[in-house]
């Protein structure tokens, strides 16, 4: 990581509301840090730098399972530094880059080559899932234990679902025995043959749809295999209501954990119907009822947390109609703030919940960051829940600016991302400083 | 004497591996004069198999039985005869035991409801294959200081155990022999059920080493595992690197056994084949004389020994 190691390790941040919903912790404290980690918790805590955060929100650093980065291969859409500038500024401080790049990182030395990238040029924790299977092709299986030994966190054939289940609860057995966890895209490409949900509004548009069976057919193979293999599976961006109540169902009864998106939480298929290319994404949007159950298995923790499926799309692969366009969105700069608009303001879920399949869940997932426990590592964001700004192609950090909320209000603005002790994302300076 | 199957080795104890074993080593020594004379000993082999036919028909001629080949070219099994109609009719040609090696599982003890002669497994399917372990169990017996030592020393047995039949029946093999057994294999080439056999499952010959292995038993892997349609193993480079065995695994007195034939650089590196550690040759010499043994209690006759 570019963090430079400060003159003086120490940072004190003051008067932040911090909540840390692995603990509990919620209140005006002050929170040093030392050694790029936390080292106390209290009040009226004194220190020579320090960020005075009267009125803001002190959160465990945002962890996000499920990111698209480009690179290698489409360093024109997206980079290790820009992606890593794109999540520092949506409070991220951990990210997941999936491998389905050009190469496929699914040999060894495309791993090791991109930790040590990682390593020179990413402002925030970064992680590699290799493949999953031999090209993302869902016939050989990838060198698992020598991905791991490279440094490899996960396997993920991402972007695609495995065909065969013979196939899948093969490379499940591999995985476990390698001792890492698989995230599993759910999706039956004999189902999906459309570009969007198959709905009504789909049909009145006249674009191809793809059935939500698509997704369920594929999320109920992915579980019964996790149950009976015993494999650590983690099923990705579950947006439909049968999908989610299959992993309510085998929540005892395998390893299992899930996530869903901010777009499948915020938005539904009703924007198809402008058959812009900008609102494809797979899974689809869905529905109504969809995002209506997805929301409430969000809020009972059926499903564990919140991932962006951040995908930069250059201009020329958007700007289409929706049959002709790359499915996906940016996610990382609009994450906290959509979720904090549509369902915490909405009264629709608690924000400690919010922050907590942000950071707390989907840290312990990679096994690194989202508490605020003494000790850990001084990963964190900043937010003011108040401030109110409008999502704008020009102010994007990423390379690409296909992003759903282009032009929208939203409300709560993450203005300081630490990760272990530096300020990676500063807007507090023009309004605070930091004092030497 | 009475004629006797040799169709599993599971449930096998000591006392019974005891007497095999001693038996095969008065033939091996010479004491035992054509005790299968007048008798037929007949190879049914379904399957097929080079070292092990080769090794029981020596055997049956050396023990004085006349030998009757059957192979699965060139007799009524291609023309869709069934098994059981196919041993039936060598049962009443007068074959006094059969040895039989079938695709599948069972077959043996299929074949031995049906028929008065005795039945001896050359292997069935993923089944058993009695003499591979049994002549293991002697070669290992000639390495240490006999039977009795193998008492409470440690074997890995490493590779497709899933897909082996020489696996299941060293395991009861060993244990009978009152070794401790571990299994090192990924879980894509074990049972779904790893607690089948009670035993610990090891992630790498490594790790079988510090568990603190005396024999190295590896596997053959096949390559279907590796290309099929529903692939089990990455890659050699990643079986090799985690359950092969290499020279930095022969330290001072550790064994490594292979049923053969071996994939050098896959299973066993190249330069461990030959290896003063490598039983190999020993397994395979150990076979014909296990194999009369077996052989001439199969067939049940009064056996001299001459002093």
């Amino acid at each position: 990581m570019t963090r430079r190691n400060g003159h003086n390790p120490e940072l004190v941040i003051r008067h932040a509301r911090v909540l840390d919903p692995s603990t509990g912790l919620d209140g005006v404290k002050d929170v040093r840090i030392v050694d790029g980690r936390v080292g106390e918790v209290g009040d009226g805590l004194r220190g020579i730098r320090k960020i005075d955060a009267d009125g803001l929100h002190l959160f465990p650093g945002f962890v996000d399972v499920h990111a698209h980065w480009r690179t290698p291969g489409r360093e024109d859409e997206e980079t290790i530094e820009s992606g890593s500038a794109s999540a520092a500024v949506g409070g991220f401080t951990g990210v997941v880059m999936m491998p389905n790049t050009d190469p496929v990182v699914d040999k060894p030395v495309v791993v090791s080559g991109l930790l040590r990238r990682i390593e020179r040029e990413s402002r925030v924790r970064a992680y590699v899932s290799a493949a999953l299977h031999v090209g993302l092709k869902g016939e050989r299986l990838t060198e698992m234990r020598l991905l791991k030994e490279a440094g490899a966190l996960c396997m993920s054939d991402d972007g695609l679902g495995t065909q065969s289940a013979g196939v899948l609860r093969n490379a499940m057995l591999y995985a476990h025995s390698a001792g890492l966890p698989v995230l599993l895209h759910c999706e039956d490409h004999t189902l999906a043959t459309g570009v969007v949900h198959d709905g009504a509004v789909a049909a009145l548009a006249g674009v191809p749809g793809s059935p939500a069976s698509a997704e369920d057919v594929a999320t109920a193979t992915a579980l019964v295999l996790a149950a009976e293999t015993g494999a650590k599976t983690h099923i990705t961006h579950v947006s439909t209501g049968v999908s989610a109540a299959l992993v309510r169902f085998f929540a005892d009864r395998a390893d299992v954990t899930s996530d869903t998106t901010p777009h499948h939480l915020t938005l539904t298929d009703g924007l198809i119907s402008s058959l812009e290319g900008m609102y494809r994404v797979n899974p689809p949007l869905r529905p109504e009822g969809d995002r209506e159950a997805v929301r409430e298995a969000l809020r009972d923790g059926t499903l564990d947390f919140v991932a962006t499926d951040h995908a930069p799309h250059a201009s020329e692969e958007k700007e289409l109609p929706l049959e002709q366009a790359a499915p996906g969105f940016l996610g990382h700069e609009t994450a906290f703030a959509a979720l904090h608009t549509e369902l915490v303001l909405t009264g629709k879920l608690p924000l400690p919940r919010l922050v907590g399949a942000m950071s707390c869940a989907p840290g312990r997932w990679v096994g690194e960051g989202g508490s605020l426990v003494v000790g850990s590592p001084a990963d964190l964001a900043l937010v003011d829940l108040s401030e109110g700004w409008t999502v704008d192609r020009e102010s994007l950090s990423s390379r690409s600016w296909n992003s759903p909320y282009l032009g929208r209000n939203l409300t709560g603005r993450v203005v300081g991302t630490i990760v272990g002790g530096e300020l990676v994302h500063d807007r507090t300076g023009a309004r605070f400083g930091i004092r030497a | 004497m009475h004629s006797r199957d040799f169709l599993t080795l599971e449930g096998t104890n000591r006392k019974e591996l005891r007497e095999i074993l001693d038996l095969a080593r008065d033939v091996a020594e010479g004491r035992l004069s054509k005790p299968l004379a007048g008798k037929t000993v007949c190879l049914a082999f379904f399957e097929a198999s080079t070292r092990t036919a080769v090794s029981f028909e020596l055997a049956a001629r050396r023990c004085g039985a006349d030998v009757i080949s059957l192979s699965e070219k060139g007799s009524a099994i291609v023309k869709g005869e069934s098994l059981v109609d196919t041993v039936v009719t060598l049962d009443s040609l007068g074959a006094d035991t059969i040895v039989l090696r079938h695709p599948a599982a069972g077959a043996a003890r299929l074949a031995s409801r049906h028929i008065g002669a005795a039945v001896v497994n050359a292997g069935d399917g993923c089944g058993q294959h009695p003499t591979q372990a049994l002549l293991d169990l002697c070669a290992l017996s000639e390495a240490f200081d006999g039977f009795e030592d193998l008492v409470g020393r440690r074997a890995a047995i490493v590779g497709d155990v899933l897909h082996s039949r020489v696996a299941r029946s060293v395991i009861p093999a060993f244990l009978g022999a009152g070794m401790d057994v571990a299994l090192v294999a990924p879980r894509t080439l074990l049972p779904l059920d790893t607690d089948a056999w009670n035993l610990p499952i090891l992630p790498s010959v490594d790790a079988a080493m510090e568990w603190g292995a005396e024999v190295l038993y590896m596997l053959r892997l096949q390559n279907e595992r590796m290309t099929g349609g529903s692939p089990r193993i990455p890659s050699v480079a990643e079986y090799g690197a985690y359950y092969g065995v290499a020279q930095r695994h022969l330290r001072r007195g550790v064994r490594v056994m292979h049923p053969g034939p071996v994939n050098r650089g896959v299973e066993i590196s190249g330069d461990v084949v030959l290896n003063e550690a490598s039983l190999i040759p020993n397994q395979v010499a150990a076979g014909v004389a296990l194999r009369s043994a077996v052989l001439t209690l199969a067939t049940g006759v009064a056996h001299e020994v001459a002093a």
